[in-house]
Formats: C-alpha cells, structure tokens, sequence
C-alpha cells in the first residue's frame, strides 16, 4: 500500500490535504495470541463492597462506633469498677449506706456543673446557728447561701420564730360552754411569794370569717372542795396590747382571806356566739415571780407559759437548739398559730464533702492503737505492735491531746478534739473525740468521685448502669440467636415447600402473631416464673414470626430462578437446595433485617421491666429504671443517665442497623 | 369486595376465639385466686363462681376432687364446700356464659364483685379521650412534617427532621414521659405532676391533658413523618410528575393535584389502623401518670392477680389489634380501587 493523497476545498475557499500512510490502515492484532489478563486492581468479594458502601454512610459509621464503645464498657466497666475502696487505711468495713444519694461528679465542687452538688431551695435558715437547718456548714459551697425576707407561716417549724396564738372561738350551741379559754397548766401559787401575768396580746387581721373581739383574762383555781372557781384578773375589753398584771396583788384583793390557790390556771377567754366566730391574737402569756428562789418552782412556772407562739405550737418537739419544747397551753376552742416568722434560703451544697469530708468522730483507745500500727491477736486476746503495719499516727493517751502528731498524708485523723477518761470497776475507758477526714478513715486515699453518682443504697449508678446494659445486650444477643435459627427453619419450610404445608404454618403464625406479646410476656411470667430464662423464652415465642416472614418471602422470590431448576434437574435433594442455594443468597437480607430485633428486644424489655412486670432479680436496664423510678422529683439523675445510656444505644442501634440494610441492599438505599 | 370484608372479619373471629381460649385455659392453669373479704363477699363470690360454672358447690368433702377451695356454713345453716371444674368444664361453661348472656366473670380485687365488663366500660372511657386528643395533634403535625422534609429533600431541613424523628423514635417512651414530667411538672410546675381527678377544676383537667398528649404525640408524629417523606420521596421521582410538570404545571401544582394525593393512599389507611390501634391505651404513660385507663387497670389487676379483669382487657387488646390488621387491609380497596385485596390471579 502506498501512500495517498486527498485535497479538497472546503466552506471557506481554503485549500485543505489529507495525507494517509498506509501505516496508518493496517490490523493492530492480526495473527496474535490473546489470553486472560489478570486484573491489575484487585478483586472484590461481596462482603468487601458492602463494607466499602457501610463506610460511605458516615452516620451508620459513626452508630456502629457509640456502639462498640457501649459494649465494650458493658462488659469491661462492671469488672473494672470495684465497690469498695482499695486503699488500707480503712479501719471499718465499707457500707455504701453512708454515700446515698451521691450527685453525679466529674467536676471539682463549685464549678457549677456535675460538680457533686445539689441546689436546695426554699429551705428553712436556722438563725440561732446561722445555717441552713439540717445541713452540715462545711458542706456547703462558700457565699451560695441567698437567705430571703422574713416570711410568715401558721404551722409550727422549729427553725421559726415569734408569731401568735390565735385563740379561735367555737360555733355556740345548747350544750356548748358560753367561752373559749385558753387556758395555762396548773400551778399552786402560794401567795407570800410575788407573782408577775405579763400577757401581750395584739390586733392582726387573720383575712377569714372570724372577727376580732373582746377577751377576759381570769385564774381559775379548785377550792377546797374541789370545785372549780374563777377569779377576773380582767374583764372583758377590746384593749390589745401588753398588759402586766401584779398577780399576788390583784388576788389579794380580790379574795384577802386566801392565800393558797391550789391547780391554778391562767386563763384567756373569748366568748362563743351563735352567728359568728370570735378571735383574739396572743403573742406571749409569760408567769414569773422575782421572789421564788426554788429551782424547780421556776422552772415549774417557766413550763406554764409561754414567750414563743411558735415555741408553744410545738410541744413535743424540739427546737433549733436541740432542746424539747415545754410551755404548754390547752384550749377549749380552737387554738392556731398564726404568722410566724421564717427565713427561707437557697444554697449550693457539696453532696461529697458531707458524706466524706471532715466531721467529727469518738474513738477508743483500741481504734487509735490499730492507727499506731497495733494488731489484734486473738489467740491471747492482747494487741502487739506488728512492724509490717504502717503507723499513721502517734499519740499518748497520758500526755493527752497535745501529743497527738498526723505520720502520714493518708492519716484519716486531723486533730484530736478532746479527750475524756471513764475508770470503774478496774477498767478504764478512754473516749477520744476526733476530727477525722472520713474519706481517708473509709479507705479512699482522695475524696471519691462517682460521674453517674450514687443510688438509694448507696451504689455507683455508673458500675449498675453498665452492668444492667450487659444483661440488656445479653438478653437481647440471646433472643436473637434463638428468634433467628428458629424463624429461618420456619420461614423456609414455609416458603420453599408452599402450598398445603405454607397455608398451615402461615395460620399457626398468625396466631402466634394475633397474641398481644404483653399478654403472652405475662402468662410466661405467671406460669414460669420471674428470671432471664423465662423472659427470653417469652420473647422468643412472638419474637421469631419477623425473620420468618422475611425468609419466607425471600424463598418464594428465589426457589422459581433458573439456577434452582438447573440444580435440581441436576438431581439435588430439597436439603441441598435450600441450604446450598438459596439461604446463602438470601442471608444477607434476612440478617440485615433482623439484625434490629436486638434493640427492639432491649426496648421490650426496659418497658416491661419499667411497668413492675419483669425480671426482679436481675439487673437489667428496665429494673434499674423501675427501681429509681420514684426518685424521679427529689434525684433526677438517678432516672436520666440510665435513659440517656438506653436512648444512645438505641440510636446507635437504629443507625448501624439501617447503614448496613443499604450496605448490603443498595437498591432499598433512601428509603426508611 | 363485601364476600371479602365479610370473610376478613369472620377469620379475626376465629382467630380471636382462638386466641381467647389458649389464653383462657393457659390462665385457668394457674392457682385459683381466692378473694378477699368479709364471708358475706366472699360467699357472694363463690355463688357467682358456681353460677358462672367454674365451681362447684357441694354439701359434703369429696376426696375425689382433691383439695377443697373454701368450707362455708351459711346462715341457713347449710354447709358449701367448693371445689374447682376441671378446665375442660370450666372452658365450656364460659363459653356458653359469653355466647348466650355475655357474661365475663367478676373481678376478686379492682372492684370486688362487679362484672369486670363494667370495670373495662367505666375505665376505657379516660383512654380513648386521651388517644384522641393525641391522634388530632400527631395526624396533621407528622404528615405536614413529613410533606415539608420530602421538599427539601437533602437539604439542611430535610436533615435537621430526619435527625429529629431518628431520635425521637429511638428513645424509649418512658423515658419522654419522664422527662415530661420532670420539666413540665416538677421544675417548673405547670402542669399536674399526676392526672388530675374528676373533681378538679376544669382548667387543672385540661391542663392534665398536656403531658399524657405530648408524649402518646411525640412517637406517632415521628411514624407519620418518617412514612411521609418516604412516600412522597418516592413519588416525587415518578415519571408522571415529571410529565405533570413538563405539560405546565407549576411545583406547587404538581405537588398538590398529583404527588401527594398518591403519597396519601398507603398513608390513610396506616392513620385508620392506628386510630383503633390506641384504644388499647399506652400502659407505660397510664402507669406513670396515674391515667385511670385500661392499660393500667391491666397492670393492676396483675399484680393482684386480678384473672377475671385480666382477662377482659386481653381480649379487648386482642380484638382491637386484630381489628386494625383487617380495617388496614379492607381500607386500601376503598382508598385506592386499582389495589383488589383477596383478588385471585
């Protein structure tokens, strides 16, 4: 062939040539050999690109990752966690009793966030100690504490003070008495001694039906023949203010005869009327006498009156100091207190540095030996130093509290506060008061820290936590193991036999099916019993209808294909078909979507075990939620973290389930 | 379509009945529940027993029937000595006391001695009220979501929804509730921190409504909402839209007249189910707010072994459930005339 060439004009008038070399025309392959290349990339299996499209999900990745951290806590937390401190100083064996209740803690206190500390609100301030009543001050975080104005309340509170007693009178009837009294306990008032009635009465409008009125003030006493009497110290008046009345004075000229009056009692009284109510504020009714010198009649005349409404409201109890209320006045009518005064206060309180920090503890003299590095030997019932025990202190009962010196930083002892001796019958007991670091003196060598904080008894919410989600995952790997071979024979008898035999099973299904799960959840438990085996069992019994249905329908799509009939044409039994032909290329389906079954088992189970219907004596996440259930006002986070841990791996859950359906399923990609 | 209807409706039966009766002998095979009460109440039990024909009544011991139940002289001075039916018997008996004067027992502990049918009436009344409320927030809020996420498919909104209702619908329901709780009751104060009863004030009564709505709202918004924008998304990328749009229509149009009124006919018959499907009430959220419901009369007469009132709400659990499947199936006939449900070949 030679070379040729064309020329031709185009559109333009330009004058254009092709040139072709015969090079150019001949056959690139002719007369070779040509074989299978190896492919230079790499093969792929099925696995490999589903895995390779689940990483292009980044929500599905980030899912499975939540996931796998979760497990992995759920079996590693509950061992690595232990319950008791490790450390030796601990010279009692630990109880969690003490730590109740412990707020969530990540944070050094004070922070201001999951910091171990509670906000109170609205808690009554104890002014005679200048703290929130009821609250250790050590505990509670410096400068948090608002205190509010003075409010008034009209029931007793023994961190209040002042107030009325509103003397009320009754409806009168027929057989009513014509006053309401109010009325002191009784006392002999022997009149060569001086006697002081200071009564302070006081005009307040109490906003109800009842009407101030008039009042009268009078001794009742019991004659000699036993028959009650009465002497007016004051008539009936309006008059609401401070009045003094000279006792002996006053009775001596009513009666100058008498100079005992034997069960005598003050009396304040306001008269019952038919159309209304009456009332009369008193503030204090005080007896006393300048010229009684014994102790117990002043003492005597001290429990008949009263300075404090508040105070005498609360007989029977005890006040902000400690000490038992005395003073008390009966009533005839209807007797209340009225606008005591309060103060309110919010503060910040450090729930750890109550239970652990410093407080104040008594020891014996045995306690302080085992810290001086003594060891009990109970052969002969003595004590002996042992050389191998560390010696935390020293101190010398006979020198006393100076002596005291702290050997070590882990000393649970700070300082001994004081030191008192007891000797009788050739023992002698030393009581020793110290201020211990109670951390240290439980073993902890630093105040501990629980981040999910503690329960009702006192348990680390984290450790329990976890150790419920391990039986969750358990119970719901457990379900789906046996849901899921079972359901997978079920579905393909079902779907590859078909007709008479499909017909029967699918019947038996809807049965099984129809049953409300709760309800056969509940005839299990009643039958068997409350634990793991009957619950997974009740679980078991509607939870396998989900895969078979799937596996059904993937038999009935698979066992008409071409490579079915050219295998059975080649003589394969029924077994070798489905087992060998048509399970493994329906598997991935099946298992995708069953693969959500465990979630949705841990959400049956956490419900059912929330209702009180479950397992009792596991604990899986639902009893753990159940049992804080009740804390859910006063300890929130009791209930919120075990929630958070279940919502999160559900999401989790949900989200890697659905990335690995479109993994392994592109074509159902998108769709929910 | 009516021979089908019909013939949906008879098999619910049958499996209903089926269903009822493993129910009932599996919980005839637990311990007989023995009342409590003054002899007269319990007498008055036991002579129901015998009437309802799972007792029997006898004048002397009788060996043969093993233990004896409860040994009784009444004031005439007869002695009864009652023995319990062999299931088989007992079965029979209740059948023909439903069949013939509709007749389900009586409750030994809610209510002593009151027909545990009138237990289920007086209670699904609080129920049912609550269920609708939810269901005429959650119907339109989830669908209208669902419209709106399926517009802006792929975009920041379509994302910020999807999130939303993958959260929302993966944590638990006691766990809303609680949260409802503890926020809108006991923090800040409200609402009632328990359903209020029947002598509160009508505002407190309306105000109690909030929470239980809230939470039975939050699940099925989700559920429309995900269902939605599945649909819609699918229609949306059909070629008859494209065609909608191609011969003029505007978006919004084609939207309106073609996409969604197909994207509504698997949606509709879904809203039908569940409508009956919540008569069954949430037991979680009646347990937790103390809703007097029957979902919480179930977990009640559980724990008190309560079998007769237990049974009742079973089977109405049963037959709603069973109801909804049908009520499904039959509604997509009437939604959509091309769909032939039960159609042969």
């Amino acid at each position: 062939m030679k070379n040729e060439k064309f020329s031709y004009i185009d559109s333009y008038n330009n004058n254009k040539t092709i040139n072709v070399d015969s090079k150019d025309l001949e056959f690139v392959q002719v007369d070779k050999k040509i074989h299978d290349v190896k492919f230079k990339s790499k093969p792929t299996t099925f696995a490999k690109d589903a895995f390779r499209r689940f990483c292009k999900n980044k929500s599905s990745v980030i899912g499975a990752i939540i996931l796998g951290i979760l497990v992995i806590c759920a079996f590693v937390v509950p061992v690595a966690i232990s319950d008791s401190p490790t450390n030796g100083a601990s010279n009692t064996s630990m109880q969690h009793v003490d730590q109740q209740f412990l707020e969530p803690k990540i944070f050094d206190a004070g922070t201001g966030w999951w910091d171990g500390t509670k906000q109170y609100s609205h808690i009554a301030y104890d002014q005679v100690n200048q703290k929130p009543a009821g609250f250790k001050t050590n505990a509670i975080i410096e400068n948090s504490t608002t205190i509010g104005d003075d409010e008034f309340i009209n029931s007793y509170n023994a961190y209040a003070i002042g107030g009325y007693i509103r003397l009320a009178s009754i409806v009168k009837t027929d057989t009513s008495a014509a006053e309401s009294v109010l009325e002191s306990n009784t006392f002999t008032y022997n009149l060569a001694q001086e006697y002081d009635l200071d009564i302070e009465l006081d005009d307040q409008n109490s906003e109800d039906a009842f009407v101030n009125s008039e009042y009268r003030i009078y001794l009742s006493y019991l004659d000699d023949d036993s028959e009650e009497q009465i002497a007016v110290l004051k008539d009936y008046s309006s008059d609401y203010s401070a009045i003094h009345i000279d006792l002996e004075k006053t009775l001596l000229e009513l009666l100058p005869s008498k100079t005992i009056y034997s069960n005598a009692r003050v009396c304040v009284a306001i008269p019952n009327e038919t159309d209304k109510q009456n009332q009369v504020f008193v503030k204090s009714c005080v007896i006393s006498s300048t010229t009684l010198k014994n102790e117990t009649s002043i003492a005597r005349l001290k429990a008949i009156s009263f300075s404090d409404a508040n105070t005498m409201s609360g007989i029977g109890k005890t006040d902000a100091t400690g000490k038992e209320n005395v003073g008390f006045w009966s009533c005839t009518g209807y007797k209340y207190l009225f606008h005591a005064t309060i103060k309110y206060c919010n503060f910040t309180y450090d729930t750890y540095e109550a239970v652990y920090g410093n407080r104040e503890m008594s020891f014996g003299l045995i306690d302080i030996m085992k810290y001086q590095g003594y060891k009990y030997d109970s052969l002969s019932d003595s004590y002996y130093l042992d050389e191998s025990l560390p010696v935390y202190l020293s101190y010398d009962v006979d020198v006393g509290i100076e002596s005291f010196q702290s050997l070590r930083d882990d000393c649970p002892i700070n300082s001994v506060l004081s030191q008192s001796k007891v000797s009788g019958m050739g023992v002698t007991v030393y009581t020793i008061k110290c201020n211990v670091c109670y951390y240290k003196y439980c073993g902890y060598s630093s105040m501990p820290k629980f981040i999910m904080g503690t329960d009702n008894v006192g348990k680390d919410l984290f450790k329990i936590t976890f150790n419920g989600l391990k039986t969750s995952l358990l119970l719901g790997i457990a379900t789906f193991v046996i849901c899921f071979s079972f359901g997978l024979v079920w579905g393909s008898i079902s779907g590859y036999f078909g007709g008479n035999v499909d017909i029967i099973m699918e019947r038996f299904t809807d049965i099984i099916s129809g049953m409300p799960w709760i309800v056969v959840m509940t005839l299990c438990i009643l039958h068997l019993g409350s634990n793991f085996a009957t619950f997974c069992l009740a679980l078991c019994l509607t939870g396998w209808i989900g895969t078979s249905s799937r596996t059904r329908t993937q038999f009935y799509r698979f066992k008409r294909s071409e490579y079915i009939l050219a295998s059975r044409t080649l003589g394969a039994s029924d077994m070798r078909l489905i087992f060998r032909h048509i399970l493994p290329n329906a598997m991935g389906t099946i298992i995708t979507g069953s693969v959500l079954m465990i979630p949705s088992v841990i959400f049956s189970e956490a419900t059912i075990s929330y209702l009180g219907l479950g397992l009792k004596n596991l604990d899986s996440l639902g009893v753990i939620l159940s049992n804080n259930q009740q804390y859910l006002s006063s300890y929130s986070y009791l209930l919120l973290f075990p929630s958070a841990i279940i919502a999160l791996i559900m999401i989790s859950f949900n989200l890697f389930g659905n990335g690995l359906r479109d993994a392994f399923n592109p074509s159902l990609k998108g769709s929910d | 379509m009516g021979k089908y209807v019909v013939k949906r409706l008879l098999l619910a039966l049958l499996t209903s009945i089926i269903i009822l009766s493993i129910t009932f002998i599996l919980m005839k095979m637990l311990p007989f529940n023995k009342p409590v009460g003054t002899d007269a109440s319990i007498y008055a039990y036991y002579t129901n027993q015998v009437n309802l024909g799972f007792v029997v009544d006898l004048s002397e011991e009788n060996t043969a029937l093993g233990e004896y139940l409860w040994k009784y002289v009444d004031p005439g001075k007869v002695t009864h000595i009652y023995y319990v039916k062999p299931i088989a018997d007992q079965y029979f008996a209740w059948l023909r006391n439903i069949v013939t004067k509709w007749d389900w027992g009586t409750s030994t502990y809610v209510m002593p001695n009151v027909s545990a049918m009138y237990i289920i009436v007086t209670r699904i009344g609080v129920t049912i009220s609550v269920n609708i409320v939810s269901v005429i927030i959650s119907v339109p809020l989830g669908i209208l979501l669902g419209i709106w996420a399926a517009l802006k498919k792929n975009k920041i909104t379509d994302h910020v929804i999807s999130t939303l209702v993958m959260v929302f619908i993966s944590v638990p329901s006691f766990v809303i509730i609680s949260l409802l709780m503890l926020w809108l009751a006991y923090n800040t104060g409200w609402l009632p921190t328990q359903w209020p009863s029947v002598s509160a004030p009508t505002q407190t009564r309306v105000l109690g409504y909030i929470i239980p709505v809230l939470s039975l709202s939050f699940g099925s918004i989700c559920g429309y909402c995900r269902f939605t924008r599945a649909e819609l998304c699918e229609v949306m990328s059909s070629e008859y839209l494209l065609l909608a749009r191609t011969k003029g229509l505007t978006r919004g149009q084609s939207i309106v007249r073609h996409a969604l009124r197909n994207a509504m006919v698997p949606i509709f018959p879904s809203i039908l189910s569940e409508f009956i499907g919540i008569l069954g009430g949430s037991m979680i959220l009646e347990q937790l707010y103390g809703i007097p419901g029957i979902g919480r009369l179930y977990i009640t007469a559980l724990n008190a072994s309560d079998y007769n009132v237990v049974f009742v709400d079973m089977a109405v659990f049963t037959t709603i459930s069973l109801l909804a499947g049908v009520l499904l199936d039959i509604s997509y006939g009437f939604i959509d005339p091309r769909i032939r449900m039960g159609a042969k070949k």
